[in-house]
């Protein structure tokens, strides 16, 4: 549930029309757009990984799936629950293949149910790798464990064979993949991330979203004095969701450069002014939490606000779709930017963090990783993509898929704030996904901050700490990215 | 089962001798104070698995909301439809039954052999086997899980019951062998000599001489490799992976149900499942509570 | 023990044959699946732990005791070491005071009636009450006491509380009483268990000791301290050994109840989590092999220190 579309870090216009597009729904003109200029780099000789279980390949079936060969997809299920899979894109794929047997596994415990496999050798075909116990991308591909994804993007589409896959995508979507400069990781679920709200209580009781941290604590005041936390986010699972809104914020400051430096372990970058200015920020907007906060899940969290007793929650997209059965008439989701913090912050108040996430991988090791790789083009064809948003309620990355369906009032909200935020995007953090200590330790330490048991200084000092030590682990290996 | 037997000979005895003398009446300050404390204990005991049951009738905003102990506007038995389909809680409580049940009876049957030899022969070599058996009591499971994977898939049993079954037998033999060679050692060596004597072999001696004698020993370790196989956690996760649910233990369910109830929150259905894993064990355990009891305490007292 | 009289050599000869095929057939399957199931994999976690094995690749590579030096500077597992320490000592008194004072109550609490001690009235009945929550999962008393423990008014303790004007206590989310409140459950499951043990002992006791007691008018206390204690203490004893190793353990309550996975701040973890996270989550299972070999040789310490002290070689040897 993290990651996130990459976006390179000098957006043209062109490049901004086309995410307002893509992200979107509106699509048609935007992909046209696309073809003239491909994101690439993708050098398909460069990688020409053989796949397994092959028969010849044609234009039709370019990575030569033999019709026959069974495909065992392994499915995270969370949030998304898996129907998107046993009802769209497994069918898809034995209309496909109709001598096929396709064996899909649900499970919440990826890690555990996977690890041992791979160190066996024994690997299903296709994973989506997600959830809290997701295993580490950085060390399968470290290992040799992953299917370089080159020749999927670089394959033509299912729905334009004129077109390759890679350019029916949002930007950097491909670039949000990559591992050691190569992509091994498709990310498929397109995600907007922002403080969440009850559009009709606002409304009703006159509330707007603030614009700075000084109106932010002000509105802070007024809702506390409505009787209803003001603010609040789930310690006992899901801290993850504020520390990406003290990123955010941190970036907005500095710039996106930030985030990026953070990836790299740049010496120092954690002590930085705006890191430091933003935590300091948010410190204050934890005063506003009850304590009791930090020992809830986030379902509890969630169907809290759905009660009216929290108003602003930081979360992702997917949020609306998570609450559907728990959510009142008298709910309805509505999504704002982070706050700005300094007049002279580098962002817009309206820049909102947009990703790709929800990382899909195929195992280099599989059986039928030539299924796999047809698999995941499937998934990434209008058709695949428009049942996924059907049945998870989340936008894919593929461009105009979700065309023709009607949004609800939280996906309207996101797709609003990202056309105003336009070029001003912030984007992904892969030390997530490369250095789970750093991450599993900016969890630890996002709590303490918020609940006020260190302060931001603090929190700087020993979030740079772990980033030295993991630096100075030998035994992990260190990974870089400059978009 | 002998202690009770000794236990009544001995009452008996004792109200012969002192016929019908009776003391002072406990009762007054002291007696109250130990009752309130009895009763308070027995409902920090039950109440929290009343409230479970009561919290499956309720809807989400009931157990969420703000009066935790309130009764459920009406009982509804929807949740525990849904437990029942989505969690499967009738399967795995079969599959468990099957797997404890088997390798139970096998961790005795095993146990006690190499106990009762461990006990009661010198050989070379009888103490370094009795110690190795021994440490396997202080070995963290979570060390041998990786390997004790590739053990499994390397035999072919990931994912099949046998294969669980084996592994809780040779996990529940440090703990049985340790706790049966002390009990066999306490047994007198008269009848198995006499035995013997008579021309009976080693193995006739054994099951069915020992065995019988060694009866109380037996049914409280029995219970206490049930009670712990049943709750064992961390080993099925490992050993019946994903991909195999419909063979999956009780235990799993129930995780996988509590994840579930987090992404999906369905408390009520949580609820359910976990009422569903409960009754049956508490009915098993009030039926043969007795049984259970004497058997435990009389291994655990010698 | 004796190999039959022994008068002719042949006879004797197949005698000890017949002995040692005997100990080798009673011997053989249990050893064999011992050493495959368990002895093995233990013994490859011992060599991992010399590697900076990630978990995947078939090729560890060895590093000697490097795993071992940065557990000295990893604060992470001192706390955890320290939470073991604390459980070590205080789960097995709280446990065992709770216990022995219930036991007391049923067994003896009655008075003595008939020349006979009993326990107060309905004492069958908390015995068998007590003994609930043994019988349960703890996969599901962890998410049972998710509800009760709950930080909010929503909480069944918290709401409790409420009835009687206390405001709501962070049990699982107040760095000083997270792992108390833990230990708690622990406490809650185990009581039943050790009243059904010590009550064992106490009824063992000769009832004529109980007699002469009253007959020089002992009271309770003295009942208790001076004659029931030191007559079960054996039993006690036991009693601690069992919840020393169970100290050692405690992952599944701590996993499923603490914020953040033994948070927050590493107030509630543990050995066997940290284990599991280095090695599930960070895929280093070299450094987690090296977690548990320290474990190991903890409980193994304790182990042998508990049964020095309490003696209980004499009871096996």
């Amino acid at each position: 549930m993290s990651n996130s579309a990459g976006t390179p870090r000098e957006i043209t216009r062109r490049q901004m029309l086309r995410r307002i597009g893509l992200t979107a729904l509106v699509a048609g003109p935007a992909a046209s757009m696309l073809s003239a200029c491909a994101t690439s780099g993708g050098n398909s000789a460069a990688s020409p990984t053989a796949t397994a279980g092959g028969a010849a390949t044609s234009a039709a079936n370019p990575f030569g799936v033999a019709a026959d060969a069974p495909l065992e997809v392994v499915i995270f299920k969370g949030g998304l629950g898996d129907s998107y899979a046993t009802d769209v894109h497994e069918p898809l794929y034995k209309k496909e293949f109709p001598k096929a047997s396709v064996k899909h596994v649900a499970t919440q415990q990826i890690a555990q149910t996977l690890q041992p496999r791979f160190a066996s050798g024994d690997v299903p075909d296709f994973i989506a790798n997600s959830g809290s116990d997701l295993m580490d991308n950085g060390a399968l591909q470290t290992e040799g464990q992953l299917l370089d994804l080159t020749q999927l993007f670089d394959a033509p589409s299912l729905d334009d064979p004129s077109k390759k896959v890679r350019d029916t995508l949002i930007p950097g979507t491909v670039e949000s993949g990559l591992i050691a400069g190569k992509p091994y990781i498709l990310n498929y679920v397109s995600s907007g991330y922002g403080l969440w709200y009850n559009g009709k209580l606002f409304q009703e009781k006159g509330w707007t979203p603030p614009k700075t941290f000084d109106e932010f604590k002000t509105l802070c005041e007024t809702i506390k004095k409505a009787g209803i936390t003001p603010y609040a986010y789930a310690g006992k699972n899901a801290s993850y969701y504020q520390y990406w809104m003290i990123l955010i914020t941190a970036a907005k400051i500095e710039g996106n450069q930030l985030l990026i430096d953070i990836d790299n372990l740049e010496d120092g970058v954690w002590n930085r002014d705006s890191v430091k200015q933003s935590a300091a920020a948010w410190a204050e907007i934890g005063k506003f939490m009850d304590k009791s906060y930090e020992g809830l899940i986030h379902t509890e969290v969630q169907t809290r606000q759905n009660q009216d007793k929290v108003a602003l929650y930081p979360s992702g997209s997917w949020l609306e779709n998570e609450q559907k059965s728990n959510t009142p008439d008298t709910f309805e989701y509505a999504v704002t930017p982070t706050p700005s913090l300094t007049p002279s912050d580098k962002m817009p108040f309206e820049a909102i963090r947009s990703a790709a996430g929800e990382p899909y991988i195929i195992p280099s090791k599989g059986k039928n990783t030539a299924g796999a790789l047809e698999y995941a083009r499937i998934m990434l064809s209008k058709e695949g993509a428009k049942g996924f948003t059907e049945k998870s309620g989340s936008l894919t990355v593929v461009v105009g898929a979700a065309e023709g369906l009607s949004l609800s009032p939280g996906l309207k909200s996101i797709n609003d704030a990202q056309t105003a935020a336009g070029a001003n995007i912030v984007t992904y953090s892969s030390f997530e996904n490369w250095y789970k200590e750093l991450e599993t330790e900016l969890r630890k330490q996002t709590n303490s901050l918020m609940f006020g048991r260190i302060t931001a200084e603090e929190f700087c000092a020993k979030m740079q700490k772990k980033a030295d030590a993991v630096k100075a682990d030998s035994s992990t290996t260190k990974q870089n990215r400059t978009v | 089962m002998m202690a009770t037997q000794t236990d009544a000979v001995r009452v008996a005895k004792a109200s012969h001798a002192a016929s019908r003398r009776r003391q002072k009446n406990p009762t007054g300050v002291f007696g109250a104070l130990s009752h309130i404390a009895l009763i308070v204990w027995t409902i920090l005991v039950v109440g929290p698995i009343l409230w479970t049951f009561l919290a499956s009738f309720k809807t989400n905003p009931e157990i969420v909301g703000d009066a935790p102990l309130a009764l459920p506007d009406n009982f509804s038995w929807a949740s525990w439809g849904r437990a029942w389909e989505k969690a499967h809680i009738g399967r795995y409580m079969l599959n468990t039954v099957f797997v404890v049940g088997v390798s139970t009876l096998f961790t005795m049957l095993f146990g006690s052999m190499a106990a009762y030899v461990l006990a009661r022969y010198r050989f070379f070599g009888n103490r370094a086997i009795y110690y190795l058996f021994v440490s396997g009591l202080s070995f963290p499971v979570f060390l041998a899980l990786v390997p004790l994977f590739f053990v499994v898939r390397n035999l072919g049993l990931i994912d099949t019951h046998i294969g669980v079954i084996l592994v809780y037998i040779a996990y529940s033999l440090p703990f049985t062998v340790f706790f049966l060679t002390a009990f066999f050692k306490t047994l007198p060596n008269s009848v198995a000599e006499a035995a013997m004597m008579d021309g009976a072999s080693h193995t006739r001696t054994f099951f069915q001489i020992m065995v019988p004698m060694a009866r109380p020993g037996l049914i409280s370790i029995t219970i206490f490799n049930i009670l712990g196989q049943w709750n064992q956690y961390l080993l099925p996760i490992v050993l019946l992976s994903g991909s195999v649910e419909d063979k999956w233990l009780i235990t799993q369910g129930i995780a996988n149900i509590n994840t579930t109830a987090g992404y999906e929150a369905d408390w009520p259905g949580l609820f359910a499942a976990l009422s569903m894993a409960i009754i049956p064990m508490l009915i098993v355990y009030i039926i043969f509570q007795r049984q259970i009891q004497s058997g435990l305490t009389a291994g655990a007292v010698k | 023990m004796r190999q039959g009289d022994g008068g002719l050599a042949a006879r004797l000869v197949s005698a000890r044959a017949r002995k040692y095929g005997f100990i080798f057939s009673f011997l053989a399957i249990p050893l064999i699946l011992y050493v495959v199931f368990v002895i093995s994999p233990y013994a490859q976690a011992f060599y991992i732990s010399l590697t900076n094995w990630r978990g995947i690749s078939a090729n560890p590579q060895f590093i000697g005791f490097e795993n071992f030096t940065r557990l000295l500077d990893d604060d992470v597992f001192w706390a955890a070491v320290r939470h073991h320490g604390l459980l070590l000592l205080a789960m097995p008194l709280i446990t065992i005071a709770i216990a022995l004072f219930f036991s007391f109550l049923l067994n003896l609490g009655g008075g003595s009636r008939g020349g006979r001690m009993t326990g107060v009235r309905g004492s069958r009945f908390y015995r068998v009450v007590y003994f609930f929550p043994q019988v349960l999962a703890v996969a599901v008393v962890g998410v049972l006491f998710q509800a009760i423990y709950r930080p909010d008014q929503t909480g069944v303790l918290n709401g409790l509380l409420k009835w009687v004007g206390v405001n709501p206590v962070g049990w699982l989310i107040n760095t000083d009483l997270a792992l108390w409140s833990i230990m708690g459950v622990v406490v809650w499951q185990s009581v039943g268990f050790y009243v059904v043990l010590f009550s064992a002992g106490m009824s063992a006791i000769p009832s004529d000791v109980f007699e002469a007691a009253a007959l020089d008018g002992a009271g309770r206390f003295r009942l208790f301290f001076s004659i029931t204690l030191p007559l079960i203490w054996d039993t006690i004893q036991v009693g601690w050994v069992y919840l020393g190793i169970a100290a050692f353990d405690c992952f599944a309550l701590v996993q499923v109840l603490s914020v953040d996975r033994g948070g927050p701040d590493n107030a509630t973890t543990v050995l066997p989590l940290e284990i599991w996270r280095t090695a599930f989550t960070f895929s280093k299972f070299g450094y987690a092999s090296a977690m548990g070999v320290a474990l190991f040789f903890l409980t193994i310490t304790f182990a042998a220190l508990s049964l020095r002290v309490t003696r209980r070689e004499r009871i096996e040897l």
